[in-house]
């Protein structure tokens, strides 16, 4: 029983990570219909800076945060204007943009490699374990779980008490009626797009935390985990993500406890994402579902 | 609709000069395989990799083949006995990104296009596979260094495969079943990756304690990608174990060990196979005292050979590798300087240029020679028999750990024992 | 998906210079009505039999040419590939992620026949197409959905798949297999080239066949080709088989290539990703366009490989980046400098008016 609670919490606690490192994602989806591959490594990026910090600069490497988050705005606003105006203009955005991001996420992929070398690396605890309802947590995890709330607060506020929020949404919702009423859809694209790129490298920060460590291959995987999250909780939907990476989250740490459902932990998203997309075509928070 | 036929010559149009791309291809390897025709010297066919999941690995065991030739060519070359002469060794390498489709074809490209006189396998299972089949189907002698997969050796007797480190991974943890029996465990933990590296592995140490009537009480695999430890340490400790023993790739071990300290859990006892293989790796990402009273494999540099009949003992290696920086030296370092050996050994007693007449070689100086790496000795799979490995464990040393030898593998290996094990380990 | 209509910089008119040129073309080669002196009737034969027979044959002389049977074989398995995806792509609208799912049953139904049964090379590829039809059949389901969700939809299908295989010994799948030797590297060569002409036979038949034409139409609006009589859920599932079927053909040759099964490497994602890559950047909806995507970038991903290899990733992904920005066509707008347009009209017949419209009709 000590054990069931402690993977609850312990699931929540990844949930609440998963959510942080789909949002982005899903903005860039949601608003510009835009695959981007390049996503998980963006955030391992971002997990790359606050190593340098930690370990070059001898600071908290969680200074990473309000450090990367100027530079991944000015970062998301070159590739904007380097790639997604012709993106648009493609016949098919959604797949086209797959084939840039792609090309992205090697580039990342490389350029990490050459600077932080292919072995993994790690940060140092940010302190002893933290104890939650009577049971020891990794401080890291604690830590970075908690950061991930007032992050999805943040975003939650752009979009729902902001005015660009509102045309984002209209956007995300139907980008015809969204122009029809006057949106100034680039404005808000760029905006989406350059917030998405920052919450990415935000989440980076926390994931050598959350992960044990970074390489530069780590990307992938995040980027594939952060699709599954976003699919479950429905493609452009904030608040879905966050559902979908709890449940995500709670699944994986669940199938640990159990004898014989380890050694398929990997495979839980995928399963948990079928099973929702089988009776939900549009995920568990579309708005409609689509047409068959 | 009309214009369409257009679009097939001139699509067709493409293809052709797409082909004479390919043909531009073979023109720059071409000039490799020229310049080996007339310079005559040895060429040893590689691959590395440069990122991706193996590069830990593969780099330093590349770094340390090149090594061997620059440490051949300073002495004029090596013996080639068909020739009776001495030959300087030449290395081609390509970079397979850890990927084994390109590795397949990169090996092809070595054998087809620069005709190698050997090739050399890059790290690990995953990546040696390829050039296993290539080997065979080509007829190419392949000294293949890490890949211990068992499948590489079970189809019958196949002499263009010769392994130059370590045992096959059933045969190599042996000597930590013996330790557990020794210090009397009774309730033993096992998680391990699911690769055919770590299950092996797994599997062995299981059968290998139930012949001694101890049945582990935690026998449970985790994907190889696992990254959250949190959980399955909560699982392990619930079942009270004497002995825990994870089982992963560098990454699964530095996330275990960084979960035991984040969560300041204490076992009596914790193996991981790669903490003797990688040490400053381990000291960088986990730190010394979390990494502290870890049994692991000793394996060189741990382990101390300087008894030797060919290149350099162990101390010597370990100098003139990395001057000034003796702690940089891992043992993938000296796995790649030891493939070298193998293939130097294999020339210097060739019965005559062809493959086998190179494979011959090997067979003339089998069970015989005394490398840096323990005694050479392979069956006629080509699976490597000799090189068993002692258990090591860390304990304090200054700042640091030290690795001390705790439980031999071999009669030989007895006088290297240098500490007692210390059980239950004593809390950080 | 509608244009970023508020905004010219973003979308700026179609380039009519290149649509005139496009329309010249049509017109110099249209009065004639042959092409190298044929008819009509005789130049769709060309159309047909020409890039069936041909392709296979240039590759069969390749090893002359470049002499890595490896190499050359593994690209003609991402030819038949990129096809499959192709078919289904381009043909449909679906985009499967997921693909390497089929591409990995192939694989595993061949190794295992090979292994276990001791069936001849030939029957080991016909298991190895079956099993991947088979896992077709199982996941059909997945076609009731759309877009994004359908393509990471199938790649969780073919992780799950993966898993299944890797992880229960039972399987065989768990410690690898490692197969004997089948066939030669040459006849793995041209058996390979026989399942890429059948590949291609099949696309062109799809391309001219009132199969084809009623797939197109679905994926213009499946509605309206419901509403004319198409059975749309049928149609979407014979695409769907026959490219799961050839997907499995390819990994079945390509286990009995590399002799050895390693779940990990025929399930490997990033097999998917090139076949996709290497299809859209050929042009789908062509039949020559992924052939030509596939031989050009997996020769240059071979070509950097080998000659520039520390900064092999870099290079690689750059390339990808800047095709796919200035060559949005594929290849094949390049070669005829009318795909493009070709492609908008027919699948999209309103799009030319939308881009008419896009500079004045931007709301400010």
């Amino acid at each position: 029983m000590q054990l069931f609670e402690y993977a609850i919490v312990n699931g929540v606690l990844f949930g609440l990570f998963y959510g942080f490192i789909g949002i982005g994602l899903n903005l860039l989806f949601g608003v510009m219909r835009l695959v981007n591959l390049a996503h998980g490594d963006l955030v391992v990026f971002g997990g790359y800076l606050g190593y340098s910090l930690a370990v070059d600069a001898h600071i908290n490497s969680l200074w990473a945060i309000p450090l990367s988050i100027p530079a991944a705005l000015v970062f998301g606003f070159l590739v904007y204007h380097a790639t997604v105006p012709r993106l648009r203009r493609a016949v098919d955005t959604e797949t086209a943009s797959l084939i840039v991001f792609f090309g992205i996420s090697q580039v990342l992929e490389a350029l990490m490699t050459m600077i932080y070398g292919a072995n993994q690396v790690t940060l140092p605890s940010p302190g002893g374990p933290v104890s939650l309802f009577g049971q020891d947590y990794p401080a890291s995890v604690v830590i970075s779980a908690a950061l991930s709330v007032p992050a999805l607060a943040l975003l939650y506020l752009y979009l729902y008490r902001t005015r660009i929020g509102l045309a984002t949404r209209a956007v995300m919702a139907d980008e015809d009626e969204a122009v029809a009423s006057g949106v100034r859809v680039r404005r808000v694209a760029v905006w989406a797009f350059m917030i998405g790129v920052a919450f990415a490298t935000t989440a980076g920060t926390l994931t050598a935390f959350m992960l044990g460590g970074i390489n530069p291959t780590t990307g992938s995987g995040l980027t594939i985990t952060a699709f599954t999250v976003i699919i479950i909780g429905s493609l452009g939907n904030p608040l879905g993500t966050v559902v979908g990476g709890l449940l995500v989250g709670l699944a994986s740490s669940l199938s640990l406890t159990q004898a014989y459902a380890t050694e398929w932990t990997a495979v839980v998203p995928y399963v948990l994402l079928l099973v929702v997309v089988l009776v939900r075509p549009s995920g568990l928070f579309g708005a409609t579902v689509r047409r068959a | 609709m009309a214009h369409r036929p257009y679009r097939i010559t001139t699509g067709l149009a493409a293809l052709v000069l797409a082909l004479g791309g390919l043909a531009t291809l073979s023109a720059g390897s071409a000039d490799a395989a020229s310049a080996h025709a007339k310079a005559g010297t040895i060429t040893v066919g590689t691959l590395y990799a440069s990122t991706g999941a193996y590069a830990t690995s593969s780099m330093p065991e590349y770094a340390g083949l090149q090594f061997w030739a620059k440490q051949v060519d300073s002495h004029g070359g090596m013996y080639v006995a068909p020739l009776r002469r001495k030959e300087k060794v030449k290395i081609v390498a390509y970079n397979d990104q850890s990927d084994p489709a390109t590795a397949t074809s990169l090996y092809d490209q070595l054998i087809s296009q620069n005709h190698v006189n050997v090739l050399v396998a890059d790290f690990g299972s995953v990546l040696t596979a390829p050039a296993i089949t290539i080997a065979k189907d080509q007829k190419q002698l392949l000294f293949d260094v890490t890949g211990s997969g068992t499948s590489f050796f079970t189809s019958g007797s196949n002499p263009y495969v010769v392994l130059t480190s370590l045992p096959v991974s059933a045969v190599w943890p042996k000597p930590v079943a013996k330790l557990l029996i020794q210090l009397k465990t009774k309730r033993v933990a096992i998680l391990y990756c699911q690769n055919d590296f770590d299950q092996a592995q797994a599997t062995a140490i299981q059968g290998f304690l139930k012949a001694a009537g101890i049945t582990p009480v935690y026998f449970q695999g985790v994907p190889t990608t696992q990254s959250d430890y949190s959980t399955l340490v909560q699982s392990i400790k619930a079942t009270n174990p004497d002995a825990v023993l994870e089982l992963g790739y560098p990454n699964n071990d530095i996330a275990f060990l960084n979960e035991l300290k984040a969560t300041g859990t204490h076992f009596k006892f914790v193996l991981t196979p790669f903490l003797g293989q990688l040490p400053s790796l381990f000291t960088q990402d986990v730190g010394a005292p979390a990494v502290n009273y870890t049994y692991t494999y000793a394996v060189p540099p741990t382990l101390v050979i300087n008894h030797v009949n060919i290149g350099l003992g162990l101390t010597a290696f370990v100098r003139q590798f990395a001057p000034g920086k003796p702690s940089t030296v891992n043992f993938l370092d000296v796995a790649g300087y030891n493939a070298g050996l193998a293939v130097q050994a294999a020339f210097a007693h060739a019965t005559s240029m062809s493959q086998l007449g190179i494979r011959a070689g090997i067979t003339a100086v089998n069970g015989k020679l005394q490398t840096l790496e323990g005694t050479f000795k392979v069956d006629n799979t080509g699976e490597q028999l000799g090189e068993l490995l002692p258990v090591a464990q860390a304990v304090p040393h200054g700042k640091g750990f030290a690795l001390k030898i705790v439980y031999p593998a071999t009669p030989a290996q007895v006088k290297m024992v240098n500490a007692k094990a210390k059980y239950p380990a004593p809390t950080k | 998906m509608p244009e970023d209509d508020a905004t010219p910089a973003d979308a700026p008119p179609p380039p009519t210079p290149h649509d005139a040129a496009g329309a010249d073309r049509t017109g110099r080669a249209a009065p004639s009505g042959r092409i190298w002196g044929l008819r009509a009737r005789e130049g769709r034969w060309v159309r047909r039999v020409v890039p069936v027979v041909a392709t296979p044959v240039l590759l069969f002389f390749a090893p002359h040419v470049y002499n890595n049977l490896a190499f050359l074989t593994t690209m003609v398995v991402y030819v038949v590939l990129a096809e499959g995806v192709n078919l289904l792509y381009g043909f449909t609208g679906y985009l499967p992620f997921g693909y390497v799912g089929f591409f990995g049953a192939g694989a595993y139904g061949a190794s295992l026949a090979v292994v276990d049964w001791h069936v001849t090379g030939l029957v080991a590829l016909v298991i190895g197409g079956l099993t991947a039809a088979i896992i077709g059949l199982v996941v059909s389901p997945l076609l009731r959905l759309s877009g994004a969700y359908f393509a990471l939809a199938t790649l969780a299908a073919s992780q799950v798949l993966y898993y299944v295989v890797a992880n229960e010994p039972w399987t065989y799948g768990e410690s690898g297999m490692s197969l004997p030797e089948v066939f030669g590297a040459t006849e793995t060569y041209v058996i390979a080239l026989v399942i890429m002409a059948l590949a291609l036979a099949v696309t062109v038949a799809v391309r001219d066949s009132r199969f084809g034409l009623s797939l197109r139409a679905i994926r213009s609006d499946p509605v309206s080709a419901a509403m004319a009589g198409i059975d749309v859920v049928r149609a979407r599932t014979a695409a769907w088989f026959i490219s799961a079927a050839l997907a499995g053909l390819a990994g079945a040759i390509w286990a009995i290539m590399t002799a050895a099964f390693y779940a990990e490497n025929p399930f490997d994602l990033t097999i998917s990703v090139y076949a996709i890559v290497f299809a859209l950047f050929g042009g789908v909806r062509t039949v020559l366009g992924p052939v030509i995507g596939t031989v050009v970038l997996y020769s240059l991903y071979q070509y950097i490989g080998i000659s520039n290899p520390q900064y092999f990733e870099l290079v690689y992904g750059l390339l990808i980046v800047g095709l796919a920005l200035f060559l949005p066509g594929g290849l094949g707008s390049l070669v005829t400098g009318s795909a493009a347009r070709w492609r908008r009209r027919r699948t999209r017949p309103v799009t030319g008016a939308l881009d008419g419209a896009a500079p004045g009709g931007g709301t400010p």
